[in-house]
C-alpha cells in the first residue's frame, strides 16, 4: 500500500524527524524537570524534619520525657503542625498525632527514615491518602521518638507542573503535524509545476519552460536556472538543426554540379569524344572545391554550435596582425598594392588565437583581392575608447555598396562584379561567425571614398569585446 | 623504405598502399589498432602511418604505446577531425606529423618522404649545405658560391626548411604548417609569392635553378 503523496514529500518527512526529535527531547527534559523538582520537595521536607527533631532533642535533653511530652502536645495544636509519636522504652504510645510508627520499633540507634502515606479526612468527609516523609530516633533515655511531615502539597504541585507539560507537548506534536502537513502541500504544488516541466520536454516539448512566480525565492531561481538550461538547450538544438540544414544546402548544390561534369565526361569518353585525362582533372578540382565548401561550412556551423570559442587565451592583437601582414605583404607587392599597418602597442585581447587567425586571413584575402593594382591595403589593431579592440582592413576597391552590406556576410552571397574571382562564398559569413563566437562583431563600412578613380573602398572591422 | 599503415579503411589502405608503392615503398598494412600495434613491435619500419579512429586500439593509444616502449620511428597521423585540440591530441601522444582526412595523394607523399628522411640528418648541424649553397645557422648567413645572399628573417626560415628537406617535395602546406605554423587556409596561394620573393634571391643571376616548383605538389630544393 502507499502513503497518500503528501506524507511522501521531504517537507513532511522532515516535519516527522523534527516532531520525533522534539518529542524526545521533551521527554527528556520532562524526566529530568520531575527528578530535579521531587527531588527538591523531598529534600526540603526532610530538612523541616530534621529541624524540628533536632529542637525537640534539645528539649527532651533539658527537661526529660515530661517536658518533651508537654512541647508535643503544644506543638500538635499549631499553625502547620508536623506528625509526632513518642514512644516508652517498651514500645507503648506516650503521646502523638498518629496512632502508630510507620517504620515500627526499632532497636538499632542512629536515624531512620521513611515514605509514608497519612490518611487524611477532606471537607468533604471522605478520606484520602497523602504522601509523608518520616524520621525517627531513639533518645538517650531510650524513648523512640518520631517526627513526620505531610508532602502532599508540595508533590500535587509538582504533578500539576508535569501534567501541564505533557499536555503542551501534545500540543506542540498536533501543530507540529499540521505545519507540517501545509508546509509539504506548499512544496508539493511548487515541485509540481517544475516536475510537470521536467516532464514536458522528456516527452519532447523543448519549449516547455516552468512558472517563475515573482516571489524570489529559491522555488523561483529553481524555476528560472531549469529555465535557461532550456533555454540553452533549446538554442543548441535550433544550432544543431540548422547546421544540419545549412550543410546540406550547401552541399548539395556543388556536389549536384560535380556529378554533371563527371556524367557528361562519361558520355563525351564513351562516345570517343573529349579528353579523359582533363576529365579526371576537372573532376578532381570540382571535388577540391566541395571540400573547401565543406570546411568553411563546418567551421562555421562549430562556431555556431559551441557558442564561444574554445581554447581561448589573452595575446596581444598587435602581435597576431603584424604576423598576418607578413603572410600577405608580398601578395600586395605583386600586385602593385600600397600595404600598411598601424598597430597600437602592447594591447591584449582574448581570444582563440588560430580561429582569430583564419578570420582575419579572410579579410585581408578578399582586401587583396578586390583591390586593383595600384589601390591600396591599410591593417589596423587600436582600441576604442568603449575598450573594445578592433582590427580593421580598409581598402580602396569598388566596395560593397550600403544596401548590400547585410548581405554579404550572409552564407554563399556574391557580388555580381565578384563572380570572376575564385572564393567560396563563405568568407565573411565565416568571419561573421568567430566575430560572435568571441562574444564581438563584424561591422561593414564605406572606405576611404572616390579618388583618383579608385574607391569607394571597404573597410572591415571585427571587433573583439574588452578584456576585464 | 618500409611503410606500416594501420587503418581500417580498407579500400583507403589500398589506395594508400598503390601510391606509396609507386613512389617507391614498400607498405604492409593491418586493419585495427590492435594487429597494427602487435606488426610495428616488430619494428624495421621506416614510417607509420597511423588513423586515429580505429576499432579495438584507437591511433592515440597505439602511438603512446610504441613510444613508451622507446620506438621513435617517425608517425604520420591521419585524422577526419583537424580541429586545434584534435592536432595537440595526436601530437602529445608522440606523432610526428598530422594530416586531415581527405588529403591530396602528393601531400601525403611529401609528408611521407620527409619523415622517412629525418633520421638520416638527425645531428645537430651549425651549418647546412646544398649544392654551392650554405647556410650558417650560427651566424644566420647565407651564401651561394662566394656570394652573400641577404634574407628576411622569414625568408631565411622558409631557406632553412627547404635545404632541410633537399630533394624532396614540400607542399604549400607544409610550409604554411611547418614555417608559418598556421594550419588553416588561406584561400589565395601567399605560399608561391613567397617562394616566388626567395627564388629571386638565391637563383636570380645563377645559371642553374635550385628551386624548382613540382606540378600539382609543391617545390623542392635540387641540388
Amino acid at each position: 500500500m502507499r502513503l497518500p503523496r503528501i506524507f511522501r514529500t521531504t517537507p513532511f518527512r522532515l516535519t516527522l524527524l523534527f516532531l520525533a526529535m522534539f518529542a524526545a527531547a521533551a521527554a527528556a527534559f520532562l524526566a529530568y524537570a520531575y527528578l530535579a523538582t521531587a527531588g527538591e520537595v523531598t529534600r526540603r521536607a526532610d530538612d523541616e524534619i530534621r529541624r524540628e527533631m533536632n529542637s525537640l532533642e534539645a528539649i527532651y535533653r533539658r527537661g526529660g520525657t515530661s517536658s518533651l511530652n508537654q512541647a508535643l502536645i503544644e506543638r500538635a495544636v499549631g499553625e502547620r503542625p508536623f506528625l509526632y509519636l513518642l514512644l516508652d522504652k517498651q514500645g507503648h504510645k506516650i503521646t502523638g498525632s498518629i496512632e502508630e510508627s510507620p517504620i515500627g520499633s526499632t532497636d538499632e540507634p542512629g536515624e531512620h527514615w521513611t515514605t509514608f502515606q497519612v490518611t487524611d479526612t477532606d471537607p468533604d468527609g471522605g478520606e484520602v491518602k497523602r504522601p509523608a516523609r518520616g524520621l525517627q530516633e531513639r533518645l538517650e533515655g531510650g524513648e523512640v521518638l518520631f517526627v513526620g511531615a505531610d508532602v502532599g502539597e508540595s508533590e500535587g504541585f509538582v504533578t500539576g507542573i508535569v501534567r501541564a507539560l505533557w499536555g503542551a507537548g501534545a500540543l506542540v506534536i498536533l501543530l507540529g503535524l499540521a505545519g507540517g502537513i501545509i508546509v509539504s502541500r506548499n512544496v508539493s504544488r511548487h515541485m509540481a509545476g517544475l516536475n510537470e516541466t521536467v516532464a514536458a520536454v522528456r516527452a519532447g516539448d523543448l519549449k516547455a519552460r516552468a512558472r517563475v512566480r515573482g516571489a524570489r525565492d529559491e522555488y523561483d531561481e529553481l524555476a528560472e536556472g531549469l529555465n535557461e538550461m532550456l533555454d540553452r538547450l533549446e538554442r543548441s538544438m535550433g544550432g544543431l538543426r540548422h547546421a544540419g540544414d545549412a550543410i546540406a544546402h550547401d552541399l548539395r548544390s556543388p556536389l549536384t554540379r560535380l556529378r554533371a561534369r563527371m556524367e557528361s565526361a562519361l558520355i563525351e569518353v564513351e562516345a570517343g569524344k573529349g579528353d579523359p585525362k582533363q576529365a579526371l582533372i576537372q573532376a578532381l578540382d570540382d571535388a577540391d572545391n566541395v571540400l573547401t565548401t565543406f570546411n568553411a561550412v563546418l567551421a562555421i556551423a562549430r562556431l555556431q554550435a559551441a557558442g564561444s570559442a574554445p581554447d581561448q587565451t589573452l595575446f596581444d592583437p598587435g602581435q597576431l596582425a603584424a604576423d598576418m601582414a607578413e603572410l600577405y605583404e608580398p601578395l600586395c607587392e605583386e600586385k602593385g598594392i600600397d600595404f600598411k599597418v598601424e598597430l597600437i602597442p602592447r594591447l591584449t585581447v582574448k581570444a582563440a588565437r588560430p580561429i582569430l587567425a583564419q578570420a582575419l586571413a579572410n579579410v585581408i584575402d578578399n582586401a587583396i583581392k578586390y583591390t586593383p593594382p595600384g589601390g591600396a591595403v591599410m591593417i589596423r589593431v587600436r582600441r576604442r575608447s568603449s575598450g573594445e579592440i578592433e582590427f580593421s582592413v580598409t581598402d580602396n576597391g569598388p566596395g560593397v555598396p550600403l544596401e548590400d552590406r547585410n548581405r554579404v556576410v550572409q552564407r554563399f552571397v556574391r557580388l555580381e562584379n565578384s563572380r570572376s574571382e575564385s572564393g567560396s562564398g563563405l568568407g565573411l559569413s565565416l568571419v561573421a561567425a568567430v566575430a560572435e563566437a568571441h562574444g564581438g562583431r563584424l561591422e561593414l563600412d564605406e572606405g576611404p571614398g572616390q579618388y583618383d578613380g579608385f574607391g569607394p573602398g571597404l573597410r572591415v572591422a571585427l571587433v573583439l569585446p574588452r578584456v576585464e | 623504405m618500409r611503410i606500416l599503415i594501420i587503418e581500417d579503411d580498407i579500400e583507403a589502405a589500398e589506395a594508400m598502399s598503390r601510391g606509396l608503392g609507386e613512389a617507391g615503398y614498400d607498405c604492409i598494412h593491418a586493419a585495427d589498432g590492435a594487429a597494427g600495434l602487435a606488426e610495428a613491435q616488430k619494428r624495421g619500419f621506416d614510417v607509420l602511418i597511423v588513423d586515429r579512429m580505429m576499432p579495438k586500439m584507437n591511433g592515440v593509444q597505439v602511438v603512446e604505446t610504441i613510444r613508451r616502449e622507446g620506438d621513435a620511428t617517425p608517425v604520420l597521423f591521419l585524422s577526419a577531425l583537424g580541429e586545434v585540440a584534435d592536432r595537440v591530441d595526436g601530437l602529445q601522444a608522440g606523432a610526428d606529423d598530422y594530416l586531415v582526412k581527405p588529403y591530396a595523394f602528393p601531400e601525403l607523399i611529401a609528408r611521407v618522404e620527409a619523415l622517412s628522411r629525418r633520421r638520416e640528418t638527425g645531428a645537430v648541424a651549425t651549418t647546412l649545405k646544398v649544392g654551392d649553397l650554405e647556410m650558417n645557422l650560427i651566424a644566420r648567413t647565407v651564401h651561394r658560391g662566394t656570394t652573400e645572399i641577404d634574407l628576411q628573417p622569414r625568408e631565411f626560415q622558409l631557406l632553412e626548411f627547404m635545404m632541410r628537406h633537399a630533394g624532396q617535395s614540400v607542399t604549400r602546406t607544409m610550409l604554411l604548417e611547418k614555417v608559418w605554423e598556421y594550419h588553416f587556409d588561406p584561400q589565395t596561394n601567399v605560399i608561391d609569392v613567397h617562394i616566388s620573393r626567395l627564388r629571386s634571391k638565391i637563383d636570380k643571376g645563377f645559371e642553374r635553378q635550385m628551386l624548382q616548383t613540382v606540378r600539382g605538389a609543391g617545390y623542392r630544393l635540387d641540388p
